[in-house]
């Protein structure tokens, strides 16, 4: 297991992932998981992972999302796109920023940065206590360390990536508001028609998708592999992490993708329209 | 990285009461902020209000889409929610209206189903008069649809009517190129040398022959002036003649004194002639008796005449050599 490209190609990695993945699920959603010590992790976790992190990544997302709505407000396509459909240029291009940022923007990068920022973390810690024996220890003390150790990790991350996504979406609509009216609450009313036309159910349900499977994407994955790590060989460790980094960003690319493909793309169109030219 | 591996798994807590405060904050602020969005955004999507269902009925529901807004004045009232086709082919346009703005539509509202050439179709309410009754729940409704793209093929046509007319005008053998052409040689002959009167006379010829009368012309005014001036003094000469002293005038004057005098001597011979005839006819009442007279005269004379008629035929007869006596008749 020198390389991480190595576990990714293995189907039982995957499998064993999944299996992990349901049962680290179900531990980190019952409440009696959480002892004042899984309690405590889960703090510590959220606590580095969420709230030191939270001035530096509020600034990162508002830079972003001034970039985006600026480039947006101000581009000639998006003015002569509105007219040629005769609709008003706030609408077409509010429309666009929101969909650009709020639907997909935000949500994958604030995926990405707790990735990166504790996915790589929680995977080596978790690979050194597998190479310590210290999972089997917990075990041989009639406690379980699904329990004890990784389930609040899992539900730290989770709700780390759950905060951040909740409160840069925020942000970046404040933002977006202020730029295209300023202070006035004039635009209020116009804001709030062009959100209700975006978010119907479909896609407000599809967005509370997204972030639920980027938060157990980002919780699971690098911990699930950091487990892949042999007892006793110190060398596996960058390996597992490694892997668990990598499957990490395949899954999250994958989702987004996938969302992309369920709201903009016929399937069955482009299904149908293969067949029949193959 | 901060985290620290070695602490975890025994069963202390690891953290103190501050972090957890501050960790139970920004938790509660995130739910509070993400419930607070999805509240609103739902608020935005309608999902707290209520709403009329609005059936608009049209032959063709082309570029309708879900999520279209009705509008009244410009103003988002309603929401196309889907879109079917009824039983006899008539396209249903399924809008829902909150029943805040529903007082706009009145059962006289018209629905227009604006296509424009350029641009996304838009769904109009129209209202005229607000105090007519309230358009009821689930009513159906016609749409009038303002089609632009469809008065286009006859756009077309009159179009490429028009475009032939063009070309047929600006064809080089056209009357419009004729008249330009013949445009050009007025004008050239306008810039030639006689100007404007070559234009108008056609060639330089009839310009120069033009030139020469109105010369010609001008000599023979110049003549004429020297006529009535003679004239002038023609007149003045006759006008001293006839009216002057030893004029005409003055010695018709002494004519007709003369005549004058001499009608009165007519006059009185006239008077001396009736004098005369006076006399005569004197004269004449006695030569009336005369002719009296005169009358059994010529009756004697006549019948000595015939006597000595008688008297030759007598001696004829008796005349030896004159023996016929037979009339011949002519």
């Amino acid at each position: 297991m020198a390389f991480g490209g190595e576990i990714i190609l293995q189907p039982r990695s995957w499998q064993r992932l999944l299996r992990f993945g349901g049962y680290a699920t179900v531990a980190a959603l019952s409440p009696s998981s959480y002892g004042p010590a899984a309690r405590a992790l889960a703090v510590r976790q959220i606590y580095l992972t969420a709230w030191k992190v939270l001035p530096a990544y509020l600034a990162f997302s508002a830079l972003l999302s001034v970039v985006i709505i600026e480039i947006l407000r101000n581009s000639e396509i998006v003015r002569s796109a509105a007219s040629a459909l005769g609709r008003t240029h706030v609408d077409t291009a509010l429309d666009l920023v929101l969909r650009v940022l709020v639907l997909e923007l935000i949500p994958l990068s604030t995926a990405i940065f707790v990735a990166l920022r504790s996915g790589a973390a929680i995977g080596a810690e978790v690979a050194l206590m597998r190479v310590q024996g210290a999972l089997e220890d917990h075990r041989e003390r009639g406690g379980s360390p699904l329990h004890a150790e990784l389930a609040p990790r899992i539900a730290g991350a989770a709700l780390s990536v759950f905060s951040l996504t909740a409160l840069s979406v925020a942000l970046a609509m404040f933002l977006a508001y202020m730029s295209f009216f300023g202070g006035s609450s004039a635009g209020f009313d116009m804001y709030t028609r062009i959100v209700g036309h975006l978010f119907n159910g479909f896609i407000l349900i599809g967005l509370l998708l997204k972030c639920l499977l980027f938060g157990l994407a980002v919780a699971l994955i690098p911990l699930a592999t950091g487990l892949e790590a042999e007892v006793g060989k110190l060398g596996t460790v960058p390996a597992a992490v490694l892997a668990g980094l990598m499957k990490l960003f395949l899954v999250i690319g994958v989702i987004e993708v996938l969302s992309l493909v369920i709201k903009y793309v016929d399937v069955v169109e482009v299904l149908s329209s293969l067949l029949k030219y193959d | 990285m901060d985290q620290k591996p070695d602490t975890s798994g025994s069963g202390v807590p690891l953290v103190p009461k501050s972090l957890g405060i501050k960790v139970g904050m920004l938790l509660a602020f995130s739910v509070t902020v993400a419930v607070a969005l999805v509240v609103y955004v739902l608020h935005a999507g309608g999902a707290f209000e209520e709403f009329q269902r609005l059936t608009l009925v049209t032959d063709n529901a082309e570029g309708v889409a879900p999520g279209m807004d009705l509008t009244f004045a410009g103003f988002p009232i309603g929401r196309v929610r889907r879109l079917s086709l009824r039983d006899d082919g008539k396209a249903l346009i399924h809008v829902r209206v909150a029943k805040t703005q529903v007082r706009w539509l009145r059962t006289t509202s018209k629905f227009v189903l604006e296509v424009p050439l350029v641009g996304s179709v838009k769904l109009r309410a129209f209202t005229s008069n607000l105090e007519d009754p309230q358009l009821a729940d689930r009513a159906v409704v016609d749409v009038l649809r303002g089609d632009t793209a469809e008065t286009v093929p006859e756009m077309v046509a009159t179009l490429n009517n028009i475009l032939n007319n063009v070309g047929h005008m600006t064809a080089s053998d056209s009357s419009l190129q004729l008249s330009l052409a013949n445009l050009r040689v007025v004008t050239e002959r306008m810039a030639g040398k006689h100007g404007v009167l070559g234009a108008a006379l056609g060639s330089e010829d009839n310009a120069k022959k033009m030139i020469q009368a109105i010369d010609r012309a001008n000599a023979l005014l110049a003549s004429l002036g020297g006529v009535s001036q003679r004239l002038d003094s023609v007149l003045a000469k006759t006008d001293q003649r006839v009216l002057g002293p030893g004029g005409i005038v003055e010695e018709t004057q002494k004519a007709v004194r003369q005549a004058n005098a001499i009608l009165g001597e007519v006059s009185a011979n006239l008077k001396r002639v009736d004098a005369i005839l006076t006399d005569a006819q004197a004269v004449a009442s006695n030569a009336k008796v005369a002719t009296a007279d005169l009358g059994a005269l010529r009756a004697e004379v006549e019948a000595s005449l015939r006597k000595v008629g008688a008297l030759i035929d007598e001696i004829n007869r008796k005349w030896p050599f004159e023996r016929d006596t037979t009339i011949k008749l002519p």
